[in-house]
């Protein structure tokens, strides 16, 4: 059969017979993603339409407002063969049906049911701490509020005013995530008489990123606790939470945004709004909270931003064939990938999602051995490889640093990979030692006896 | 109903194909196309509607007579006030059996609703379309929306398992 001829118009249909400026007006009106998605199918002049409007950007737009920061969205290429992705059937091709993919594609990875997970990667500062660093920020990532026989908890510093807030400043996991709810168990100060809730009044969230280059948003090393990187002329926030009541319960609250949010760039503002709790001892306001959680999904590797803000551009990169990377494909590039793919890699790696991926690698890994290319048995051909790297970074403070990774992370990664070896060893020799796995994100927290 | 009442103004319009319909001031100016041509004195004894023919002007008419506002007592156009609730549902019954028509009577209505700018006439024909789009499958929009489909079947193929989101 000869391939049917694109039409130039859609004759006798709805858009020649409305004309294209009433027709835009009408799909205008559409307030569905789907809908629009749906209607490119339709027919080849209709793709056309749908794309040359740039509608289903400007819906998702409508259901996101976060994403008016991007100004680009670019679609990346494992392959660097210049020709074009294998392309918009029917469709114009070009920038326009570039974006229509890519919004499409990312429309969908929002809806995706997939389970929601705490994103906290890691600690950026807190806007006070009482006692550095026994009561740091830090301890907000344990959701237990006695570790090794001492209390966990962060504490601002006291006030007379109970008006004065207080913030806690997070990295996630990806520089783009969605979020769903955050969850705050406010600190009872179990050591003081009448045992009283630390809570806040009010609590709000921002989200967006950082203008500083990387390197400078790092641990909190130091008792200043990153005043200077966590100072709000630092950050464009793109995202602001309606404030919600918080209780003075010792509980894990959850506060459930009223519709998912997107956090471009990476980082999470808990605003603690208002005092309540005095301390006996000195008479003054102080805010604690035992641990504090960000849940959401990240969109990453498969979708990742590139902010740049003196140059005034957020870029969007769609990487489709990040979908299913194995550990080996997240550590190194090959030599036959685009630069482009190499490069968003790079800072992939660079970022601090490094950790969290090869977590979710492993665990991947683990739940389906790798079957080689003859189809024998399973082996895990990474785990040198991957070795060698986690022992290199554990030697080099400057790389640690670089990579925004800890210590105790590299252990856990080691460990992982020792027992998925052994795993796929065992396996091997016909023994069954699949469910053991869970050791490797379980490690690290001891069990914790009662606070006498 | 007489048309001719006391202190109500009447309004020539005229079709392309020569048809003459004598209406209300006040429902011709349902439309602000035709509001503005009154108001700049340039309606001095028919207005020619270009663009429309007599068909689809009777039931344009028809519509703005039954949405115009409903005038009190003291005979004051009463369009700020809004109608009360009986009244918006019994409209809406009525707006839901003026829209059953064949897709080309539907087309004529929008684009008659654009150009005379009648508001209410052009959100009912957008939504119905709308509606047609949101609400049924893609061999649905396509017949009820005329619009033949040129994809071939492995392409169209493709093209639903990369958005297959937006068809679950």
């Amino acid at each position: 059969m000869a391939m049917s001829k694109p039409q130039q118009g859609d004759p006798a249909g709805f858009l020649d017979l409305v004309g294209p400026d009433l027709s835009a007006c009408v799909f205008a009106r559409l307030q569905d993603p789907a809908d629009l998605a749906r209607a490119a199918t339709v027919s080849r002049p209709w793709r056309r339409f749908v794309e040359g409007n740039g509608f289903l950007k400007k819906v998702c737009v409508r259901k996101f407002p976060e994403l008016a920061v991007l100004t680009a969205a670019v679609e990346v290429r494992r392959s660097p063969d210049p020709a074009p992705a294998p392309g918009p059937i029917g469709g114009g091709g070009g920038a326009e049906a570039n974006e229509h993919r890519i919004y499409s594609h990312l429309y969908g990875a929002l809806v995706a049911a997939s389970p929601p997970v705490d994103c906290i990667l890691h600690c950026v500062g807190a806007s006070s701490t009482d006692n550095f660093p026994d009561e740091t920020i830090d301890n907000t990532l344990e959701p237990q509020d006695r570790v090794n026989n001492r209390f966990s908890y962060w504490s601002s510093a006291g006030q007379d005013d109970p008006d004065v807030p207080e913030t806690l400043t997070y990295r996630l996991v990806s520089d783009i995530c969605v979020v769903d709810e955050i969850r705050i168990q406010p600190f009872k100060a179990f050591f003081q008489i009448g045992h009283p809730i630390y809570s806040s009044k009010m609590v709000r969230f921002r989200m967006g990123h950082c203008k500083l280059p990387r390197p400078s948003e790092s641990f909190i090393t130091d008792d200043d606790d990153n005043q200077a990187v966590i100072a709000d002329e630092n950050y464009i926030w793109t995202y602001t939470s309606p404030e919600f009541f918080m209780l003075q319960e010792n509980k894990l609250q959850t506060f459930k945004l009223p519709h998912p949010a997107l956090c471009i760039g990476g980082v999470v503002k808990i605003e603690l709004l208002g005092r309540v709790q005095k301390q006996a001892t000195d008479d003054r306001y102080y805010i604690c909270v035992c641990h504090a959680q960000v849940v959401g999904r990240s969109l990453s590797p498969v979708f990742m931003v590139d902010i740049n803000d003196s140059a005034g551009y957020s870029i969007l990169k769609h990487l489709p064939e990040a979908k299913n990377l194995s550990v080996e494909e997240v550590m190194q590039d090959s030599a036959s990938d685009s630069q482009e793919w190499k490069d968003a890699l790079a800072s992939y790696r660079e970022t601090g999602h490094l950790a969290t991926a090869l977590m979710n690698v492993l665990h991947e890994g683990a739940a389906h051995p790798a079957q080689d290319a003859q189809g024998d048995a399973p082996h895990f051909p990474h785990g040198a490889a991957l070795l060698q790297e986690i022992q290199a970074m554990q030697g080099d403070a400057n790389l640690m640093q670089q990579l925004q990774v800890d210590a105790q992370l590299l252990y856990l990664l080691q460990d992982g990979v020792l027992q998925l070896q052994d795993d796929v060893l065992q396996d091997e020799d016909g023994l069954q030692a699949m469910d053991e796995d869970d050791d490797a994100d379980g490690g690290g927290v001891s069990d914790n006896d009662p606070f006498a | 109903m007489a048309t001719r009442e006391a202190g109500k103004k009447m309004i020539m319009l005229k079709s392309p194909d020569g048809m003459e319909f004598e209406v209300e001031e006040a429902v011709a100016m349902e439309s602000q196309t035709i509001r503005k041509m009154i108001e700049d004195d340039c309606a001095d004894t028919a207005i020619l509607i270009p663009n429309i023919n007599s068909k689809i002007l009777s039931r344009v008419i028809e519509y703005c007579n039954k949405h115009v506002p409903t005038t009190g007592a003291t005979g004051a156009a009463a369009s700020d006030t809004v109608a009360p609730a009986a009244l918006a549902e019994d409209l809406k019954i009525w707006d839901a059996e003026f829209i059953k028509v064949n897709r080309a009577t539907r087309f004529d209505l929008i684009q008659a609703a654009s150009y005379l700018n009648i508001k209410g006439l052009l959100d009912l024909t957008s939504q119905t379309t709308i509606d047609t789009i949101s609400d049924n499958s893609l061999e649905e929009i396509r017949s009820f929306l005329s619009t033949k489909n040129d994809y071939l079947p492995e392409e169209e193929q493709t093209i639903r398992r990369e958005n297959q989101w937006a068809f679950q």
